[in-house]
């Protein structure tokens, strides 16, 4: 753990990290960014965990869904990961301090497993494929935990700044 | 009663200090569900974007997808103007005399107006013309991301 955080010292204290942090401009660019990003590439999941859970969009098939919307969830995460990582470069030692940010982080890998697990394994599954007008429960299933756990992330990454950091 | 003194009497209101001074973690509540609400109608806005440009969804009726997804970018609205009308009370003289907290009204008033004079009524076709459903969707989404970049400016002016 020290290690990582001489690390995380090292790298907030480089030349790109330091013109990023004293920057009037970058850095509520770069936040902006990120929020716009996030609307786009989480908002998207939002919207298709809601089809999942039979709530939103019903008379489009779930497959259809998916594959025309992944470009732009693809698309708004590019953005999210390069602003995000430029803002980590510029805080890195206060990041790993920050009990949110890491809590964040957590949730956000929960959130990738479950879409991993979602799109290769249920959503291979005939039904999906097929769009048979009634889908197994593990769909929806997925869906409610793709919701929280995006919730949790976006909830843990706005309070990084009001959560005390570690003693 | 002047400009300066509504806004320090609505900061030593009952309802500004019940916001404030309670605990800081209201104005972090506040603030997730100003970043939810957001996060809805900014993405119900993309989604029906992309039906009017036929990238998305082209089998379906535009109206069909149109109407449920409006739903959601008012249910966001509400979200942000309830949450946010809410912060500005807690500290009205912060924010009234940021710069970027004007621009941000200037723009919001301006992505309101659009979005009831142009974009729901491109929604609300069967077929809009293709260079009219593009205009309405840059202009659109143009009005809102500034609104939200702005809004992201004011903590840092």
């Amino acid at each position: 753990m020290s290690t990582l955080y001489v690390l995380a010292e090292q790298i907030e204290a480089s030349a790109i990290g330091v013109a990023i942090a004293e920057s009037r401009y970058a850095y509520p660019i770069i936040e902006g960014i990120h929020l716009i990003g996030l609307s786009i590439s989480v908002g998207l999941i939002f919207l298709t965990d809601l089809r999942l859970m039979d709530l939103f969009m019903r008379r489009v098939p779930v497959i259809d869904v998916l594959r025309h919307l992944r470009p732009y969830v693809i698309g708004g995460f590019i953005a999210v990961f390069i602003s995000g990582g430029l803002l980590f470069w510029s805080a890195a030692a206060r990041m790993l301090d920050s009990p949110a940010f890491v809590a964040k982080m957590i949730f956000m890998a929960l959130a990738g497993v479950n879409a991993l697990y979602f799109e290769l394994v249920i959503a291979q599954r005939a039904p999906v494929q097929d769009s048979h007008p009634v889908l197994p429960s593990s769909v929806a299933y997925a869906g409610v935990a793709s919701f929280g756990l995006w919730t949790l992330v976006v909830v843990c990454g706005r309070l990084i700044p009001y959560l005390p950091s570690w003693g | 009663m002047t400009t300066f003194e509504f806004l320090s009497w609505l900061q030593d209101s009952a309802l500004a200090h019940a916001i404030s001074k309670t605990d800081h973690l209201v104005g972090a509540g506040l603030q997730i569900v100003h970043v939810m609400g957001l996060v809805a109608l900014l993405a119900s806005l993309v989604l029906i974007s992309l039906h009017l440009l036929g990238l998305a969804f082209k089998h379906q009726p535009i109206t069909d997808i149109a109407r449920e997804a409006t739903r959601l970018v008012w249910l966001g609205l509400a979200l942000t103007a309830l949450s946010g009308t809410l912060m500005f009370i807690a500290t009205p003289k912060l924010y009234f005399y940021n710069p970027a907290f004007r621009l941000k009204m200037i723009l919001f008033f301006i992505a309101v107006l659009v979005q009831l004079a142009l974009f729901r009524k491109t929604a609300a076709q069967t077929a809009p013309t293709p260079t009219f459903a593009r205009a309405s969707v840059g202009i659109s989404l143009a009005a809102w991301f500034s609104v939200a970049m702005a809004g992201r400016m004011i903590g840092f002016i």
